[in-house]
């Protein structure tokens, strides 16, 4: 089943509780709808998962995921200040490091930092379909 | 004192073990504290398989009593007189059982959904190497016969763990294993500049493990092909990357002898962020 262009799901999750698992899913619910492969699927729940690391134990966090017929637009916040500054980072990174920005570039097409409405971080991640 | 001697815990072994710990807790050594993890990872190992065949891969449970290892080594007290294998040993098996305790709440899981789980590893396997690339869930669903949901909520099944009661705890818990030979350091990573300069997060991994994530990370190789050069299913990769990122995140926020989790000391040198 395809979905239409610029469907759009957005959750909020606890950030107690462990609910990785639930988030995890829910996008490969949403990957598998748009036949993402399933290491494509598994990129992006790392990709997620390593910001939800970066969102804090309390409080809640927002996802909210931008599906088109062949990627997937994920929005993930509010982050820490540090976690921010570790994605918005310049320049050549140290051979070596495994930094977030590293584990990004690896495992998403392209990922940038929004401001939205209400003026908080947002981390906009994007993942395409390999498959033809 | 002789209730805290072990077999195979040689005075001179306990002499050793007291001299690095002097170092790690009076002088701040971390290289000391390293050599104490690679010393015990046998004792750690030895107690991990007790809990083998329980719905958790042996080599998790082994990473989450290096937990408790380096957590009794962090709060080891001089004055105390016992060795630290005898210490160790119930932080570790604590850890282990609060790692299945604390994974109770999502466990339930169908038997059904549990053999899917088992029989994905080889599904995926088979379509990777039909298909020349990484199958889609549909495609999983249709070489197994089942409805994508259920392969979705099959791929999640790996991680949460049975419902087995732990309140017995392991038979024969007087039992140690001999203290072994010291672990050693893969020379690979030995060799590179680039290994010795990583964070000590990196170095509380298995050299296994580390080398999956510098195949994943800085070669960007694929699972499937990570997969094949080190001999585990697709599924089983994916989850060594995903709980050796977070252990390492969990290991950077640690405090440690001088103040402030490790990253923040990291940064102070000018080091590096690892996440």
């Amino acid at each position: 089943m395809k979905v239409m262009p610029r469907e759009r799901i957005d959750l909020v999750a606890p950030l107690a509780g462990d609910f990785y698992a639930v988030v995890r899913l829910i996008i490969g619910g949403i990957a598998e709808r748009v036949d993402f492969a399933f290491e494509e699927i598994d990129d992006l729940q790392l990709a997620v998962e390593r910001l939800l690391a970066e969102a804090g134990q309390t409080g809640s966090v927002r996802l909210s995921f931008e599906v088109a017929e062949n990627r997937i637009r994920a929005r993930v916040g509010p982050l820490n200040e540090r976690a921010i500054a570790e994605a918005l980072r310049d320049g050549e990174q140290p051979a070596g490091a495994l930094t977030l920005k590293r584990i990004l570039q690896t495992v998403v097409d392209s990922f940038g930092v929004e401001e939205a409405e209400d003026g908080s971080i947002m981390v906009r991640l994007e993942k395409l379909r390999g498959i033809p | 004192m002789t209730s805290s001697r072990r077999p195979g815990t040689s005075e001179s072994q306990r002499g050793q073990d007291r001299e690095l710990l002097r170092r790690y807790h009076e002088d701040g050594d971390t290289g000391a504290r390293e050599l104490l993890i690679q010393r015990h990872l046998p004792l750690v190992r030895s107690l991990a398989r007790r809990y083998a065949g329980r719905g958790e891969a042996l080599e998790d449970i082994e990473q989450v009593g290096a937990i408790g290892l380096i957590k009794a080594i962090d709060r080891f007290e001089l004055a105390r007189e016992v060795s630290l294998a005898t210490y160790a040993t119930p932080n570790v098996v604590g850890e282990i059982k609060r790692h299945f305790r604390d994974k109770g709440w999502a466990i339930r899981v169908p038997r059904a959904l549990q053999e899917l789980n088992a029989s994905m590893s080889g599904a995926i396997e088979r379509l990777t190497l039909r298909l020349g690339r990484s199958p889609s869930i549909a495609e999983i669903a249709e070489e197994l016969k089942t409805s994508p949901e259920e392969v979705l909520e099959a791929m999640e099944v790996g991680s949460a763990y049975s419902t087995v009661s732990l309140s017995a705890g392991p038979s024969g818990d007087d039992e140690l294993d001999p203290l072994e030979t010291i672990g050693g350091e893969d020379a690979e990573f030995e060799r590179s500049e680039d290994r010795a300069a990583l964070e000590p997060a990196l170095e509380r991994l298995a050299p296994r493990e580390r080398e999956i994530l510098r195949m994943r990370f800085e070669e960007g190789l694929p699972q499937t092909q990570i997969a094949q050069r080190v001999g585990l299913s697709q599924m089983h990769v994916s989850r060594l990357i995903r709980k050796s990122l977070a252990m390492m995140r969990e290991e950077l926020l640690r405090p440690r002898p001088g103040g402030g989790p490790v990253h923040e000391q990291d940064r102070r040198q000018g080091g590096r962020t690892l996440r």
